[in-house]
């Protein structure tokens, strides 16, 4: 490779800690993207070795080079179509022999391959040692263990990729059985004919096992694709005959044959020790299938409260932070002075500003949290545990997790997805979880439930409320599996590794690039709406106010504080919120709001608990103890209980906060996936509102 | 004819054989006895065999096999005795019916037709992909069991007979990969993480409510769910425990 760059791909199984060697080459400095048109993301790094600049991507994890999932379709398209110049294979040295079938299958794709044996040290206490140099001499491609966790083992890694670059990929030195061997070149001579382009032996392969995606490929980029997969069959029925086995059998069993003797002819010492002994003997009692419920709430438990009581601390910080920021501007800034940008500044940004950071605690914390859990493998573990429940709603076991964070906030609910593999599990869970009722709406509850019901309903109507929210969730998901998101499950083929110390290095990596992710990303979402509402809770305003008027005329008199919040009163009915709120209350009237209520909720997109200040100024009440309690009078007073259960209905299910939506959008990488939720729970909150009110209304 | 064993002198050195397995010493009554015919119709037979220098023969006297005799007549023996057991172990016949089978047919197969036979028939006894798997498979095969039309190119219901699911062996139990029966998504996947014939599984523990299972596996741990586990058919390493186990607690 002649050039100052080089492209280079990582590949590898899941767990074979590709993503630590990629951290360690790239000194960690990843920049996160989305796949085009998936949900897929890409990781993608560089780094400086000898001159020349080695732009490195990390591959989503796979364990063959087939296009099941939207994650293997991913890798194999990179790889087979990225065009890289060196693919360096992962392989956990501790589980080899599955691996390296991998590592063949990417060796036939023709790519210029460098095998990276990973957690060396570990193989070795378990008592396994392989015979490096002839491992290179067998596979024709450099050969290197690692140790990710040591950055120093890597330097060899960056030998071998640059070696690597240097000169062309070699033939494949992959061989299969005689038979296997035969049909492979029969149907490579046939592509060669189909094709303006080289076929790889791995395009042979896929064509002869009449792989759907391979055959797809064929049919788009030559005619004669019909008279090439009918002469392809025939060499699959000969394979069939000949081998008696169905041919990707046939096939795989050839790719595990090699691998077998590959390992016969390189392994020095298997003393077989089983290296699992400790974590097998752990999970008697942690995976115990009824043991193991008790130790997962309480890793649960552990998460919630690290993500959220841990959270308040530094949250109370910048709370403080971004107030002292606002009032030193203020201070520093006459009012006189271009006084509608003084405004926005004060009131928009900087509150806006302090809606975004105010997540980062808790983003930073669940994921340092999620790390710990994952790296260790405790996350596998707890998704065995949890999947039968969570499966009969169409979700996977792990979906349990983003959802029980979801009760503290939906934003790193959301973002937690991410331990998802499968695609459609995630935009599933993402989409129900803004229904797992959030800390943002506790106080709503703390305003409305008191307001409507005597003393004895409520704790217990806290509870249904949580619940009605958590069982919405799983309905709704399993609706969404039966319509939109149809389709066969994903195959659950969950590896479960043995328990790993976490590195305090790979989980400040993820912790970093999480919390900067949702800076960048969903935090200038954020931004742009808080100050777009702020704009419309404020504007247009009032010339003159009817409160100033009445005092004016002496018709009534009222303290300062008292004429203030009146104004305010008026100036958010005046207001585009207000005026929103006015238009729309006539659609939410069924449920029984009226105007007040509809410019309140206009504000709870802002944030769920915004609706409970802003139901203080559309009543003129200020926030302390006794105007609270004033205010559960006046709405006991404007309001029946039909309307007073649809509301906290709607405010549970219906328009997801703004930061949902935002992180929603980023999350799933798709404006639509938002909007879906946007819009999808509200018509069902609209629906289950209007129907409760409709229930209550005709009992009472 | 001549110096040629016809198929009758054959089943009399059979007869001679046989007969010697079980008692020390064989006279002209024991074998007219053994083949129910007339002692009067045995006698030129053992004339003709001695004349051809298998037997040692004297009126009134023991019979006795000649080394030459012997090496023959083991040679008859066990290629009966081999008739009958492929007739009815592997191909699945009665008892009786394979008895007559291969008396009837194996003075008819040459040499060679008789040799490859043999080889056959120890490969499936000692190759331990054939046996008995392969059979279990036969004889679950509509192909060759019932209607003589395949229902499904591979993986149909028929052959589901001698294995039983992943998915329904219980934890702590070990089994031996058999096949996939499953297409598209899930065969790739569980054919790339190993799930081959011959390859030991164990369930280590399932879930609650039995799903997901937890497997051990060569060299790693993965858990399938119940749908997907029973899509891979397996034989069970303790082999038939109804049998032996039983009869093994009988005898105690």
């Amino acid at each position: 490779m002649q050039g100052t760059h080089v492209r280079v791909m990582l590949a590898g199984n899941p767990n074979s800690g590709k993503t630590t060697v990629f951290n360690g080459l790239t000194g960690g400095h990843a920049h996160v993207a989305n796949y085009p048109g998936a949900t897929v993301e890409k990781r993608s790094g560089h780094y400086l070795h000898r001159d020349t600049t080695f732009h490195v991507t990390d591959l989503p994890g796979t364990y063959g080079l087939t296009s099941y999932s939207p994650e293997e379709a991913v890798a194999r398209d990179e790889l087979l179509h990225g065009a890289p110049d060196v693919v360096v294979v992962v392989v956990d040295a501790t589980t080899v022999r599955r691996s390296l079938v991998f590592l063949a299958q990417v060796l036939e794709s023709g790519a210029n391959a460098v095998l990276c044996l990973n957690m060396a040290d570990e193989a070795r206490r378990a008592g396994q040692r392989l015979d490096v140099r002839k491992m290179e001499e067998l596979l024709g491609i450099p050969v290197v263990e690692t140790v990710a966790r040591v950055p120093k083992s890597l330097e060899t890694l960056r030998e071998a990729i640059a070696s690597a670059a240097e000169r062309p990929a070699g033939p494949s030195r992959v061989v299969m059985g005689p038979r296997q061997e035969k049909a492979v070149a029969e149907v490579l001579g046939l592509l060669s004919k189909a094709l303006a382009t080289r076929p790889s032996r791995w395009d042979a392969v896929q064509i002869l096992l009449d792989d759907p995606a391979a055959v797809a490929e064929l049919k788009s980029s030559t005619p004669h694709a019909e008279r090439t997969l009918a002469a392809a069959a025939l060499a699959r029925r000969s394979l069939e005959r000949a081998t008696g086995q169905e041919a990707d059998l046939a096939m795989t069993e050839a790719l595990y044959g090699f691998v077998d003797g590959l390992l016969r002819e390189t392994t020095v010492a298997d003393t077989r020790r089983d290296a699992r002994a400790v974590s097998d003997a752990v999970d008697v009692v942690v995976a115990h299938p009824v043991l193991g419920f008790p130790l997962f709430l309480v890793a649960m438990y552990a998460v919630f409260w690290v993500t959220f009581r841990l959270g308040e601390y530094p949250m109370e910080w910048l709370d403080a932070a971004v107030g002292a920021a606002k009032s030193a501007l203020a201070a520093a800034w006459p009012e006189t002075a271009a006084p509608v940008l003084r405004s926005m500044v004060l009131d928009g940004a900087i509150a806006g500003v302090g809606g975004v950071i105010v997540f980062v605690p808790n983003i930073a914390l669940l994921f340092l949290g999620l790390s710990f859990l994952e790296d260790s493998g405790y996350m596998a573990r707890g998704a065995f545990l949890l999947d039968r429940f969570m499966h009969r709603f169409g979700l996977h076991g792990k979906s349990f997790i983003p959802m029980v964070t979801g009760l503290g906030c939906s934003i790193p609910g959301i973002m937690g997805t991410r331990i998802l593999e499968n695609e459609r599990d995630r935009i599933t869970t993402m989409l129900v979880l803004p229904l797992m009722s959030c800390g943002a709406r506790l106080p709503i509850w703390m305003l409305l439930i008191p307001a409507f019901f005597p003393p004895p309903w409520r704790a217990a109507m806290l509870w249904i409320v949580y619940f009605f929210g958590a069982f919405l969730a799983l309905g709704l998901a399993l609706l969404l599996r039966r319509t939109l998101f149809r389709g066969e499950d994903a195959p659950f083929v969950m590896e479960l590794p043995p328990y790993r110390l976490p590195t305090l290095a790979g989980a400040a990596h993820k912790v970093w690039e999480r919390s900067w992710l949702y800076l960048r990303k969903a935090g200038t979402v954020i931004l742009g709406i808080s100050i777009l509402l702020w704009a419309a809770t404020t504007w247009p305003k009032p010339d003159t106010y009817k409160v100033d008027r009445l005092i004016a005329e002496r018709k009534i008199s009222l303290s300062s504080d008292q004429a203030e919040r009146m104004r305010a009163a008026e100036g958010l009915e005046y207001s585009a919120a207000g005026r929103i709120g006015r238009a729309i209350a006539p659609v939410l009237s069924p449920l029984g709001f009226d105007w007040k209520l509809s410019s309140a909720l206009v504000g709870a997109f802002a944030a769920k608990e915004v609706f409970v200040s802003q139901m203080g100024i559309v009543y003129a009440l200020g926030e302390g103890e006794a105007d609270r309690e004033r205010l559960q009078e006046k709405i006991r007073r404007d309001y029946p209980v039909s309307t007073g259960i649809a509301l906290i209905l709607f405010l549970l299910i219906a328009t997801p906060c703004m930061a949902t939506f935002a992180v929603t959008k980023r999350e799933s990488g798709r404006l639509s996936i938002a909007l879906l939720q946007f819009f999808g729970l509200t018509v069902v909150g609209y629906l289950v509102a209007a129907l409760a009110r409709l229930i209550v209304w005709s009992v009472t | 004819m001549g110096s040629a064993l016809t198929p009758a002198l054959e089943d009399y050195l059979e007869t001679i054989y046989s007969v010697l397995q079980q008692v020390p010493v064989v006279r002209v009554r024991d074998i007219a006895n053994a083949r129910r015919v007339r002692a009067a119709s045995v006698t030129p037979a053992m004339q003709r065999l001695a004349g051809l220098g298998l037997i040692r023969y004297e009126r009134r006297e023991y019979i006795s096999l000649t080394t030459n005799g012997e090496a023959a007549a083991r040679r008859i023996f066990s290629r009966h005795q081999l008739l009958t057991r492929f007739f009815s172990e592997v191909l699945g016949m009665s008892e009786k019916h394979a008895e007559e089978d291969a008396c009837a047919m194996e003075h008819s197969l040459s040499a060679e037709g008789m040799d490859r036979l043999t080889r056959f028939f120890e490969f499936l006894q000692t190759c331990p992909h054939a046996d008995p798997i392969f059979l279990a498979r036969m004889h679950g095969c509509p192909v060759f069991s019932a209607s003589g039309v395949c229902d499904r190119r591979c993986g149909g219901k028929a052959r589901a007979l001698a294995t039983v699911s992943l998915a329904d062996i219980p934890a702590g139990e070990s089994a031996q990969v058999e096949r996939v029966d499953a297409s598209g998504a899930i065969r790739r996947r569980l054919l790339d993480m190993g799930f081959l014939p011959g390859v030991e599984v164990r369930v280590e523990r399932r879930a609650l409510s039995g799903d997901p299972l937890w497997l051990r596996m060569h060299g790693f741990q993965v858990s399938l769910r119940k749908a997907e586990a029973a899509a891979v058919r397996v034989i069970q390493a303790n082999g038939a425990p109804q049998t032996d186990g039983v009869s093994d607690k009988k005898a105690s």
